[in-house]
């Protein structure tokens, strides 16, 4: 009786195990989840297109992006991506090219928002912040360098 | 022990901008503790999300490469009066909720 109750436990779990890894293998339907590869990806390419399954972008005037010229914290940087000015903001993404793990935060937009996000992020060193945003299923790119002087006298 | 959150938020013509400072260490989990020469477990903010009486306006994923102690700011289609609700979750499992009215 135990084994038999044992093995039912055992296919159980396992059915749901199958279930979870279906689910994450669909990286789109999914928002609640935490997209833990995009978020692993090693270089910028990799990550969007882990995020929005593809890396073909177009750079936009169109997209404020705001960055300090230079950062004498890297690991307070304040970032601002203003993408008002665009119809149809599905998602922004702000990266960090050369940081380890370059994908730093990724927001995704209801008709009720705005495409406006203001945040903090760490930067190892000096690298360029790129923003992306997803409007009418358009990757567009904005970019701008950031000098990181950790330990400096404000550079 | 709930992530603590204040916010901050007032609407002009429609247009709401919402203010929050949530009170975490966001550890990547790739700084190393120099006495020990292994590194610090990882805990970050993984998932925050904002709604408006109820629905869900913004919803963001975040890394470890979040500032600690982070700021964030988002612009929602709000009125005065509208409740905005802000709630996070941590890659421990640790929750957070906050919710203000607007002015």
């Amino acid at each position: 009786m135990k084994r038999r109750s044992f093995l039912k436990g055992t296919l159980a779990t396992s059915a749901t195990a199958v279930a979870v890894n279906a689910g994450l293998l669909m990286p789109t339907t999914v928002l609640a989840d935490w997209n833990s590869k995009a978020f692993s990806s090693k270089t910028t390419d990799d990550a969007l297109s882990n995020v929005f399954g593809s890396s073909s972008v177009t750079e936009s005037s169109d997209i404020k992006l705001k960055a300090p010229a230079i950062a004498e914290n890297g690991a307070v940087t304040p970032i601002t991506v203003d993408a008002t000015a665009i119809n149809g903001v599905e998602s922004i993404a702000i990266l960090g090219s050369k940081n380890p793990m370059p994908l730093v935060c990724e927001y995704t937009f209801a008709p009720a928002a705005l495409g406006f996000v203001s945040t903090r992020i760490k930067l190892g060193q000096t690298m360029n912040v790129v923003a992306i945003v997803k409007a009418d299923g358009k990757l567009l790119k904005a970019e701008q360098e950031v000098k990181v002087t950790i330990g400096g006298c404000g550079g | 022990m709930s992530i603590k959150i204040r916010m901050r938020g007032k609407s002009k013509a429609g247009i709401a901008e919402v203010k929050a400072l949530i009170k975490h260490p966001m550890e990547s989990g790739l700084r190393m503790d120099k006495k020990t020469g292994k590194p610090y477990p990882a805990k970050f903010i993984e998932t925050v999300e904002v709604a408006v009486n109820g629905t869900k306006a913004v919803d963001a994923q975040w890394s470890g490469a979040v500032s600690a102690n982070p700021y964030v700011s988002v612009k929602i289609k709000a009125n005065s009066g509208d409740e905005v609700s802000i709630s996070v979750v941590d890659n421990t499992g640790a929750k957070g909720s906050s919710k203000l009215k607007l002015k």
